[in-house]
């Protein structure tokens, strides 16, 4: 029998093979028993700092057991988590606290003063800044959350540059792990590597997966010396590795890697955005034995769909069919069913949709739609697509000039806001590039106040000192003036083309 | 060419190429590349390939780690065994 919610996952995982390794870091191995343990100390530290069911508890942790510990316990103490990026701004994360209504803040000391300055603008939660001191053993006896309680509450850039909380119920993620481990035939045996942050909903799923099938997971602290990464995948005799475009760009580019038997390799997830080409034929050279699934997600779902590797060399750009249990089709600009080949707004049917934006009516209403059924909400993703004849989808665009760098969200408005800001500019437009390595790369156009002298340097630190690290352009151009379209706009797909 | 050779032309590619960004580090030889945030995964490829020119050796894929590219001080100890 499979548990009906997150919490229900680690107890039943702890019951059944307390001596297996949940998690592996650098640092240390967690075994299902000890995190069973930790859960149950935090959930009581948590319920100490006044923590009630329903409540959120936003956690701000690199890549780390402490981080996996931090989930388990929120869920425990019958509370919601809502992890944020280790790396995020003062400014930012107060106002997230605030959005979400967070009564405490799970971080570690380096982030301490930065997560109290931020609190105490947000109302005062309460910040645990030494996850190994907090609560004491308790037994995990106690009242468990229902499959229809909040789990989490996930942060996401909306097309305005607004947080938006993907609101999602015990439900909606145990369902879609279920999906996910289905197609990916995930089990007790398998060793997943994780070098994406668990702040992101891509990463936070392999360990949600892993802990849902029992498998271990191998976590690194990110995806950074790739040696090091080769040298995990060797001794962990890892069998599955999930990257964003960057990861495997970096992988292929080494020298040897090709040439390694990597025997418990057996399959490569691709999501976040496609893999080029070229970088699609490396892989495969690179890991002639890995089953390469290439995937398409949103937070506000997870996942959608996955192509079957079995279809890659038939439809190598494809991102394949609804994932198990769910439907997805193409709708034209009149609601009804497009034609194969025909391009529409992708929506989405099943269990792993959001319950809706955190406390935002108006931008819920704009996402979820009336159903098939009275009490069903379909989601529009606000992604074109079109599908073959056969049923197969391929992404076509998203609606707005969203850009995806390194598999993460970057608005072109927050980062212009930033230029605009800088004395001596008079105009800036921030546009994603294609590139190998990152998917699409930030780029920065900026024009310069007449008679003021610009320089790049100055413009990117300080981009680097107010933007998190993703969105801090990787190349700004100065112009004396920005190119226009015939209405007087900024003409960015001019600034975006060769 | 000498390790002191090899040390100033990894601080010089270091200095033009990634630490522009970051006017207020006084990075030493012996600091901590990725802790300082100097360098991401991206960058130690970027740093890979200059090395690999600039030096004329081969870089395997398992070498690329912190205790050979952490710092200039690991780097120019492995540039000399590397070229020994």
């Amino acid at each position: 029998m499979t548990a009906r919610t997150l919490d229900g996952d680690l107890r039943a995982a702890a019951a059944a093979h307390p001596e297996r390794t949940a998690v592996v870091t650098a640092q240390r191995s967690t075994s299902y028993g000890e995190l069973e343990l930790a859960a149950g100390r935090i959930a009581a530290g948590l319920r100490g700092l006044g923590v009630a069911p329903g409540d959120r508890v936003a956690i701000v942790l690199p890549n780390g057991a402490e981080m996996a510990e931090a989930i388990y316990g929120a869920l425990r103490a019958r509370a919601a988590f809502t992890p944020l990026n280790p790396t995020i701004k003062q400014d930012k994360l107060g106002d997230v606290l605030e959005r979400c209504g967070a009564t405490a803040v799970i971080c570690d000391a380096e982030r301490a003063a930065t997560v109290e300055a931020a609190a105490a603008r947000a109302g005062g939660p309460a910040v645990a800044a030494d996850i190994a001191s907090l609560g004491r053993a308790e037994d995990s006896t106690g009242a468990a959350p229902l499959d229809v309680d909040l789990a989490a509450v996930l942060y996401t850039s909306g097309s305005t540059g607004e947080p938006k909380g993907v609101t999602v119920t015990h439900r909606n993620m145990a369902f879609v792990g279920d999906s996910i481990i289905e197609y990916l035939e995930l089990g007790p045996e398998d060793r997943i590597l994780c070098v994406l942050p668990l702040s992101f909903g891509y990463g936070l799923y392999q360990l949600l997966t892993c802990v849902r099938s029992g498998a271990t997971l191998v976590l690194e602290a990110g995806f950074t010396f790739p040696g090091r990464v080769v040298e995990v995948l060797e001794r962990e005799r890892v069998t599955g590795l999930p990257g964003v475009p960057t990861v495997f760009g970096v992988l292929t580019a080494l020298r040897g890697l090709a040439d390694r038997e990597l025997p418990h390799l057996r399959f490569l997830t691709n999501a976040g955005a496609a893999l080029p080409a070229a970088t699609l034929a490396a892989v495969r050279r690179t890991f002639p034995d890995a089953r390469l699934y290439s995937m398409y997600g949103q937070t506000e779902c997870t996942r959608v769909c996955y192509l079957p590797p079995e279809q890659l060399d038939a439809r190598p750009t494809s991102v394949g069919i609804p994932i198990p249990g769910t439907e997805a089709w193409v709708e034209d600009d009149d609601g009804r069913v497009a034609a194969p080949g025909e391009v529409g707004e992708l929506i989405v049917r099943g269990s792993h949709v959001m319950q809706g934006y955190w406390q935002d009516e108006q931008g819920t209403a704009e996402r979820l739609r009336p159903g098939r059924w009275p009490w069903e909400r379909v989601l529009a993703t606000g992604d074109l697509f079109r599908r073959d004849a056969e049923g197969y989808l391929y992404f076509v665009s998203r609606r707005d000039d969203m850009i995806k760098s390194r598999g993460e969200k970057v608005v072109p408005r927050e980062v212009e806001e930033v230029l605009h800001a800088v004395p001596g500019v008079r105009e800036a437009a921030v546009v994603g590039v294609p590139d190998e390595l990152l998917g699409q790369a930030v780029h920065a156009h900026v024009a310069p106040v007449s008679g003021e002298q610009l320089d790049a340097g100055d413009l990117r630190r300080c981009c680097a000192e107010r933007l998190e690290v993703h969105m801090v352009p990787r190349r700004i151009v100065l112009h004396a003036f920005l190119p226009r379209t015939a209405n007087g706009k900024i003409d960015r797909r001019a600034l975006v083309g060769p | 060419m000498s390790e002191s050779e090899v040390r100033q032309g990894l601080r010089a590619f270091i200095g033009e190429n990634f630490l522009y960004l970051r006017p207020e580090v006084a990075l030493a030889d012996g600091d901590d590349l990725l802790a300082h945030g100097i360098l991401d995964s991206l960058g130690f490829v970027e740093l890979v390939e200059e090395v690999q020119g600039r030096f004329e050796i081969a870089v395997e894929d398992i070498e690329i780690t912190e205790e050979n590219f952490g710092s200039i001080d690991a780097m120019t100890a492995f540039v000399a065994r590397k070229r020994a």
